[in-house]
């Protein structure tokens, strides 16, 4: 097992936005989270994913607690990717700069080869701002996978994508699960159930 | 890591700008303020120090122009062990010509030589001796009048000295017709290896109606210096806290604009070290450039202001290397208090809510 939470809850104030929702996923997996707007699969996913501390609950990562990595920012960097829905690239750097800045080996070859198979190796020198939410998505991949993490956090990657690129995403993440990358989405898309191995529904903070 | 803190400076060129010109403008006018009066305080001292060691002052009083000192003590005094010369000076202010004030000197002949001629000789009675700059704003006159007495010019010298150089020297017997007195001071110039105390007491022993002071310690203790000194202090500490907060408030609502971007640099891995670097390295480099321009700025308008004309040298800024390091070292401490505090409490906070508000 790659992944375990254990009686995770959440509270945004007074407001409980998860409610003792446990969770796992296995090497190679492709989970979706899905739920309607503010159901807390969002939340649910910045908790798996490290970006957001839990009020409760306990997280695994192959078997050790979050709470013991001692460097979380190196753990991010190195066995996680994730991918935000808009994007979040940074808009003075250019493409290239995006995805090396994240890149723990910046000379790697492996570069070169993630934009040509995501087909954004005609727009690495330009700007965010330059490209269209398609490139910028794909761009936002690329930065995603660049240091090969074992488990990819997609937080609807496709909400901005027309159904053509949305299909193409997809794809390129069954690709990446059978290939051995845990692959956790959240989203309301309910065609992402053609591509996963598992749909997990979550609900006024629950797992139904 | 280096280009990274240009490329985010330049991401917002009107806040770089605007945190730019609050840093050179607020440390112009410290630079102004302080320069200024350590300017008129350095020109007073370099004039008294000229070949004086110790200076002799009526007795209590507060400033040297109220100062009235029996000059048949100049004799007296030289005639002291350890005493190299003695030289009478009365001084005092008055119109010149179309000029509402200046600077007189009436000096005692042995004193003409502290005054480097570029022009004529030095005065004789009825004669005087214009600075080069007051000389210039007069426009290089035959004549001058002083108090309704009228002088002929003998020549022009250049002292260096603003005071000085925008002043009239003249014989002491001709300005004592015009002040009603003998000598204002008399500046000693001592032998080596004299003992300066033992020779002050003996010259304060000549007459209840001195005091004798070395002029270090006269110029320490002056009273007008101390006023002068406090007020551009008050000035220049209230300047420079308000330009600072200004420039520390006005980073740290940068610094706090960028959390969302610094929530992705988490997101993707980058430690809060590596933030805490970039965000240290931009504000270094722009209180850098912006500290390098307002001491530009500052050496061209001190050079400028000694030459105008109307203010015939006396305005004339001395910017020491104490007050650049400090003014150096107080600007970048604040402005990196007020980076380093909000992008310290950044890093405190979980990658998707500085990400969530940041994007609010």
């Amino acid at each position: 097992m790659i992944l375990q939470a254990g009686g995770i809850s959440h509270f945004y104030k007074n407001d409980v936005a998860l409610d003792n929702v446990n969770f796992e996923a296995n090497k190679g997996d492709f989970i979706a989270i899905v739920g309607e707007s503010g159901s807390g699969k969002s939340t649910l996913l910045s908790i798996l994913s490290s970006l957001l501390r839990p009020s409760k609950g306990e997280l695994f990562f192959e078997g050790k607690a979050y709470t013991l990595i001692k460097d979380i920012d190196a753990f991010r960097q190195k066995e996680v990717g994730f991918i935000f829905q808009f994007h979040y690239l940074i808009g003075y750097l250019t493409i290239l700069e995006n995805i090396k800045l994240a890149a723990i080996n910046k000379k790697s070859t492996y570069i070169d080869t993630l934009f040509k198979q995501c087909g954004i190796e005609a727009i690495k020198d330009k700007y965010p701002d330059e490209i269209s939410g398609g490139q910028r998505q794909r761009a936002a991949i690329v930065r995603a996978l660049v240091n090969s993490p074992k488990i990819i956090f997609a937080d609807e990657p496709t909400g901005n994508l027309d159904s053509h690129n949305s299909q193409n995403i997809y794809e390129l993440f069954k690709t990446l699960s059978k290939s051995g990358t845990t692959i956790i989405i959240a989203t309301h898309d309910r065609n992402v159930s053609e591509y996963v191995d598992k749909i997990i529904e979550v609900k006024d903070g629950k797992i139904l | 890591m280096i280009s990274l803190f240009f490329k985010a400076l330049n991401r917002n060129r009107f806040k770089t700008f605007l945190i730019y010109t609050s840093i050179t403008v607020a440390i112009t006018a410290i630079f102004m303020i302080t320069s200024i009066s350590r300017g008129i305080i350095g020109m007073y001292s370099t004039m008294l120090k000229t070949e004086g060691d110790i200076i002799v002052t009526q007795a209590k009083i507060a400033d040297t122009f109220f100062s009235d000192v029996n000059a048949s003590l100049t004799s007296t005094i030289q005639k002291i062990t350890g005493v190299k010369e003695v030289y009478a000076l009365i001084l005092g202010a008055s119109p010149i010509n179309d000029l509402p004030i200046a600077a007189i000197y009436g000096v005692s002949e042995n004193r003409f030589k502290t005054y480097a001629l570029i022009e004529g000789v030095y005065p004789k009675k009825g004669e005087v001796i214009l600075g080069k700059n007051i000389n210039a704003r007069l426009h290089s006159p035959k004549f001058v009048s002083i108090s309704n007495k009228t002088f002929t010019v003998s020549g022009i010298f250049e002292n260096g000295v603003g005071f000085e150089d925008g002043g009239a020297v003249l014989n002491r017997e001709d300005a004592s017709a015009i002040f009603n007195k003998e000598a204002s001071i008399l500046l000693v110039s001592i032998e080596r290896n004299t003992d300066a105390n033992a020779l002050m007491q003996h010259i304060s022993a000549l007459s209840s109606d001195i005091e004798a002071k070395t002029t270090h310690e006269f110029v320490e203790n002056y009273n007008q210096f101390k006023i002068i000194e406090t007020s551009s202090n008050v000035i220049s500490a209230v300047a420079f806290l308000m330009g600072l907060l200004g420039i520390a408030s006005l980073i740290s609502i940068t610094i706090n604009e960028r959390r969302s971007e610094f929530g992705i640099l988490r997101a993707i891995g980058k430690s809060s070290n590596f933030i805490m670097t970039m965000v240290v390295g931009e504000t270094f480099v722009i209180t850098c450039v912006g500290f390098i321009s307002a001491l530009l700025f500052s050496k061209a308008l001190l050079f400028m202001i000694a030459h105008i004309e109307k203010f015939q040298g006396y305005v004339n800024g001395q910017l020491s290397v104490e007050t650049i390091i400090t003014v150096f070292c107080f600007s970048l401490f604040m402005a990196l208090l007020g980076a380093l505090l909000p992008a310290y409490s950044a890093s405190k906070i979980d990658p998707i809510i500085l990400i969530q508000r940041g994007a609010l």
